[in-house]
């Protein structure tokens, strides 16, 4: 076990290698220069000189990305021009945001999923299951922008339920803070029920046809039991891949609900980094999400490992 | 227990009809009679529609196949009227399955503890250490010694043989007024064969538990069962009492079964009899009897419709000639 762990962590250094050097090398290679962005069309050849020096621009690709790499590993990001502020506390401020739509709407999908999609199983093919499987079909088809401006309009403006815009951090009271990330986050489950909906469906079905439903069913278990203990335990196993996956991308990819919503989090903080062109803060963000990846894939690895007894019990064998 | 359900049969089922959605008759009007105490046997090669007979009892048809009967009567239960959720509990509560190829009956991420005990906690309205102690001596009765190491094992840590066995054990523990033994002993070796089946025995002596017994084996339902209903291509070929069936055979089919089992005192290199030919496919419909294409009696005549004849009240068969 612990060396399953070691070997992915080994594994994961490697990647977060490769990504940081091809986030590097791609930001050198795009067009634009930096000390022109920052200092205006009308700058001074000298004054962009001596701002390409103090940035330290002017020195070959390699040393400034052996600096930018050391600095990782003392968990300095470096500095943010733009906001003039290390890049590490500006993630730190906004990964709360990220987070929160993120956990949420992935909470919002995993229970949704898994309670429509085992009933959609359960009742294969007959009206439940097709209006299920098709509500959820259209739901992943519509682009979430759209719904989330659907819903803006609806229960922002409209009813007045929610907030349309801007992010309430926990501290200031539980509710406050679930009402601001509600529907940025009920937007995003949108469009992760129906992947996900499909493979409990699927699984579900697979898990109800084996011998042992048939054995649960003769021992005349009442019809909760038959289906939590017997069906959906091996019929988890997908999903939760399939989830680890989700949650990694909506991590990295808030981005356009971010701005629809106006919410503080990282995927606002990627566009103002490529808009302008803020090298350091862009370099920063791209390694810190991937590395959130990473760990998210590892832990559900590990979770599925833990949940499937015949790796768990050779692990304690060993 | 009452008096009215006293009088009745274990089972009662008139002319049990099984479809599939397209129409393809795979049983035809089998009629199952069962008297409370008593052991059947029900023989046949594969595919012959043993189990799907006792699939019907349990409730536990394949999605696609249908059902119907004049009759279909379980201890007094009506199939044909009583609602689904009672039907699975009367199940549950007390019949007894055996399921064949026992290899995925067994939940592989549940510990045998937990799937063991589950149905007798609720029907028994015992505790679960109540459950475990009964669990615990029925694998030591069907010849398991670490009782405590199987409770605690994964169904994929144990042999086909012991995963049989748990199904035996498990099969046992509602104390079930009947059991439905579905090739009970394919994986087990003769000497645990013996075990079980006189276990069963025991049980039928002790608690006048029934048994329907579903095996290809002749020999062991010979040895075991005290009527016998022979079945081919989902049909009922012959019904009879064991002495009766083996003394007296009427249907050519009996007679070739009766042949085949193989006895000791087979001579070196002799090759064991067999019936010549396979059992035809059920789905396609056969005008006439069954049988008549491997049956060495064949006329005219077997391709015309054949009536149940009998011989007395215990005994009848299918077939147009008196041999």
């Amino acid at each position: 076990m612990l060396n399953y762990i070691f070997k992915r962590i080994i594994h994961a250094a490697e990647v977060l290698f490769v990504v940081s050097l091809i986030t590097f090398a791609v930001l050198l290679w795009i067009p634009g220069d930096v000390a022109q962005l920052i200092l205006g069309s009308d700058a001074t050849p000298e004054k962009l000189e001596a701002l390409r020096i103090s940035l330290g621009l002017d020195r070959a690709w390699y040393l400034q990305y052996w600096d930018w790499l050391k600095g990782l590993f003392r968990l300095d990001l470096g500095q943010s021009y733009l906001f003039g502020q290390n890049v590490t506390t500006l993630i730190a401020q906004r990964l709360p945001v990220t987070l929160s739509i993120a956990v949420f709407s992935m909470l919002i999908a995993s229970v949704t999923a898994i309670l429509l999609g085992s009933l959609a199983a359960i009742k294969k093919n007959t009206k439940t299951d097709y209006f299920v499987t098709g509500l959820m079909q259209l739901g992943s088809s519509v682009p979430s922008f759209w719904i989330g401006m659907l819903c803006i309009v609806f229960f922002g403006l409209k009813l007045k339920i929610f907030p349309i815009t801007g992010y309430v951090p926990i501290e200031k009271g539980f509710i406050p803070y679930l009402n601001s990330i509600f529907l940025p986050s009920f937007v995003l489950a949108i469009g992760e029920i129906g992947m996900l909906l499909r493979t409990v469906r699927t699984s579900m079905l697979d898990s109800l046809r084996q011998d042992y439903m048939d054995m649960a069913k003769v021992k005349g278990l009442p019809k909760v039991t038959v289906y939590l203990k017997y069906a959906l335990r091996s019929a988890m196993i997908a999903p939760i891949n399939v989830m680890g996956i989700q949650f990694a991308k909506l991590v990295g990819g808030t981005v356009v609900i971010e701005s629809v919503f106006s919410l503080p989090g990282l995927g606002r903080l990627i566009l103002v980094a490529v808009e302008q062109r803020d090298i350091m803060l862009l370099q920063g963000l791209v390694i810190f999400i991937t590395f959130l990846v990473i760990l998210i894939s590892l832990i559900v690895d590990i979770a599925v490992m833990f949940l499937n007894p015949r790796i768990r019990v050779q692990m304690e064998g060993e | 227990m009452n008096l009215k359900e006293n009088d009745e049969k274990l089972i009662d089922i008139r002319n049990l009809t099984i479809t599939t959605s397209s129409g393809q008759i795979l049983i035809k009007d089998i009629t199952l009679d069962m008297e409370k105490g008593e052991i059947l046997g029900v023989v046949g090669e594969s595919s012959s529609g043993k189990s799907l007979t006792a699939k019907s009892i349990l409730n536990l048809l394949p999605e696609g196949l249908h059902w119907e009967a004049e009759k279909f009567q379980v201890m007094g239960l009506d199939y044909l009227k009583e609602d689904p959720d009672k039907i699975r509990s009367f199940i549950g509560e007390k019949i007894g399955y055996i399921p064949q190829n026992t290899g995925n009956y067994l939940h592989p991420m549940i510990k045998i503890k937990d799937q063991i005990a589950d149905g007798y906690v609720l029907y028994a309205k015992e505790s679960m250490e109540e459950a475990l102690a009964r669990a615990a001596k029925l694998v030591s009765a069907v010849g398991i010694r670490d009782t405590d190491r199987l409770l605690n094992s994964y169904p994929w840590q144990l042999s086909g043989g012991m995963r049989q066995r748990v199904n035996i054990a498990m099969a046992l523990m509602n104390k079930p007024r009947m059991i439905i033994a579905d090739e009970p002993t394919a994986a087990l070796d003769s000497t645990v064969q013996r075990q079980v089946i006189d276990l069963f025995k025991i049980v039928n002596q002790n608690h006048n538990t029934s048994v329907l017994m579903i095996s290809h084996d002749f020999g062991l339902i010979k040895y075991y069962c005290e009527r016998i209903l022979v079945v081919y291509a989902g049909q009922i070929m012959e019904e009879a009492d064991r002495d009766e069936l083996f003394n007296n055979p009427k249907h050519p089919y009996t007679k070739a079964l009766i042949k085949v089992i193989p006895s000791l005192n087979i001579k070196k290199d002799e090759r064991l009899q067999e019936i010549k030919g396979n059992v035809p496919d059920m789905r396609v419909p056969v005008k006439g009897c069954v049988f008549k294409d491997r049956c060495p009696y064949r006329k005219e005549i077997c391709d015309t419709e054949v009536e149940d004849k009998l011989i007395n009240e215990n005994h009848y068969y299918k077939c147009h000639f008196d041999l």
